[in-house]
């Protein structure tokens, strides 16, 4: 076991992953998210999903949001590659179009285009609309899958 | 925000622990099987490598300092503890009446506390690196691996094996200069100006440089898959990102000629006793300077893979990269490729995909706006 403080192997983690990234940063992600979206636009959106787009590289979210005035604004949302999604059992009735969702994310940098990355896309109790895995096969993983199942969700 | 506190990260490090700790008795129930399964071979009565596989790790291509090759069952259990805890945290419920995120960005690592280990700081840098500060996306569209890398049954700390260390070497004078002057030759253009000056995968073309290689290395991601087909004189290793099928001739090499350099190169391989030699030349520039786990290389990149079934489950795959005119010595990596039971999917990645458009769009519109500022854009 390594035996350095907790504190030490962070700051250390912070220089190791400085080095692996030298050459990477600009090409880490598949479409840049620094280059798509603006940290400084930040937005949380709720409404209707009106439109799925289940497609790589990036699958796009369409939901209809209503301002205060009334009126109506359909915004798209980016995630990610639905290939993960389909190895975790992605069907069609998973987000069937009229479900209520909340999002938060960034806008994109043409703050006109209403596109906005998903960094926290939930149904409207706050619950995720997929389940990762935790990865270690731990029971209650499938007992949290079972319950899903149970309320409808995938 | 959900936060991780020093009692569930024991906990779910208890429930790593105890797969580790279990692994002696699996070990022994694999070895078993071992002892039964007979090599599968082609018609033709080479080793049978087909199948879906895939080549997903949390171990990085170079080793952390203060680790060793081999990896303790304790340093296992908490490098994947804190792996399955990092998916755990961010599974969770969120708060329906959240606001906005804040302006500035967000960091993967806020929800953390200082009992992070290396491995939970490495991976939200990592994915900190990727979201440019805008938080990605929700975990469970990202599939990266969540075991540590075990080659003949030593888990290890690196990909990398060879030089000992376990980093690359660093760049000869030769490839140090090759390396200025293509920052010089990038710098003269804006990154924004074209899709042209756009990463590879950003233009859907190869995906991050790695993962079709050669070297196949993993994206650290998602969708490090690939499908392996193969005939008496050829092998077909397809690739799921972005959908790129490699074509190996085997038998007596013909290479292209030097000027002639195809996306993964050309690849010419054949069969020393059970193991499927590969050596790839005339990799095109642009796939290895667009490469995110190593540096780059010259004209004379060459990559020796070699391919060897040990089990049902397992082809130990092995590259040297030798580039005595960019890198100091040569160097070598071992990333067992593990069956995957499960489907390869179409991945037609393609270009209009809305963040192309996305990307340069808002880039012109940061340039009117910085205009109308009078001041230089971002």
């Amino acid at each position: 076991m390594n035996t350095m403080p907790t504190k030490r192997l962070t700051l250390i983690g912070g220089i190791v992953v400085l080095a692996a990234l030298v050459y990477a940063a600009p090409l880490v992600a598949h479409h840049a998210f620094g280059a798509e979206f603006d940290r400084d636009a930040p937005i949380r959106l709720a409404g209707k999903v009106v439109k799925l787009e289940w497609v790589n590289p990036h699958s796009w979210i369409h939901l209809e949001v209503v301002s205060d005035d009334g009126t109506t604004v359909v915004w798209m949302v980016e995630g990610g590659t639905p290939n993960v999604l389909l190895r975790r059992g992605l069907r069609r009735d998973c987000l069937t179009y009229g479900t209520e969702i909340i999002v938060d994310g960034y806008q994109t940098k043409d703050h006109s285009l209403k596109r906005a990355n998903g960094r926290d896309v939930t149904f409207a109790d706050g619950t995720k609309i997929f389940l990762g895995s935790s990865g270690t096969g731990a029971p209650d993983d499938a007992e949290r899958l079972r319950e899903r199942r149970a309320r409808g969700r995938c | 925000m959900e936060f991780l506190n020093r009692s569930s990260l024991a906990r779910i490090g208890c429930v790593a622990l105890a797969v580790g700790l279990a692994s002696p008795a699996l070990a022994q129930t694999q070895g078993d099987a071992t002892q039964a399964w007979v090599l599968p071979r082609t018609p033709d009565g080479h080793p049978d490598l087909q199948g879906n596989w895939t080549n997903a790790t949390m171990t990085l291509i170079e080793r952390p300092p203060g680790y060793e090759r081999a990896l303790t069952s304790e340093q296992v259990a908490a490098l994947e503890g804190d792996r399955a805890a990092f998916i755990e945290i961010h599974s969770a419920d969120s708060d329906p009446d959240r606001e906005a995120p804040p302006v500035g960005g967000v960091s993967w690592g806020d929800s953390l506390d200082d009992e992070a280990s290396v491995l939970y700081d490495q991976t939200s840098a990592l994915y900190d690196a990727a979201s440019g500060g805008t938080g990605g996306y929700n975990i469970f569209y990202i599939d990266p691996g969540d075991r540590v890398a075990v080659w003949d049954g030593e888990p290890r700390s690196s990909l990398v094996v060879d030089p000992p260390d376990g980093r690359i070497p660093p760049l000869s004078p030769e490839g140090e200069k090759a390396r200025s002057e293509l920052e010089a030759q990038q710098a003269q253009f804006g990154d924004f100006d074209n899709p042209e000056n756009r990463p590879l995968a950003e233009r859907c073309l190869l995906s991050f440089g790695s993962n079709a290689g050669p070297p196949m290395i993993p994206n650290y991601f998602y969708n490090n898959n690939y499908t392996i087909v193969q005939t008496a004189d050829h092998v077909m290793i397809m690739t799921e990102m972005v959908h790129d099928a490699r074509i190996i001739r085997l038998g007596e090499r013909t290479p292209l000629p030097a000027h002639i350099r195809p996306w993964l190169g050309d690849s010419w391989g054949r069969w020393e006793g059970d193991t499927l030699v590969v050596e790839t030349t005339n990799l095109p520039r642009k796939q290895l300077n667009g490469n995110r786990n190593f540096a780059g290389g010259s004209d004379h990149f060459k990559v020796t893979e070699r391919f060897t079934r040990v089990d049902e489950h397992t082809i130990n795959y092995e590259f040297t990269v030798d580039d005595p005119a960019f890198y100091s010595s040569p160097w070598t990596a071992q990333v067992p490729f593990k069956a995957l039971p499960d489907l390869v999917y179409e991945y037609a990645c393609h270009e209009a995909n809305y963040a192309m458009s996305n990307v340069l769009i808002g880039a012109r519109a940061q340039e009117r706006g910085a205009a109308e500022e009078g001041r230089v854009p971002r």
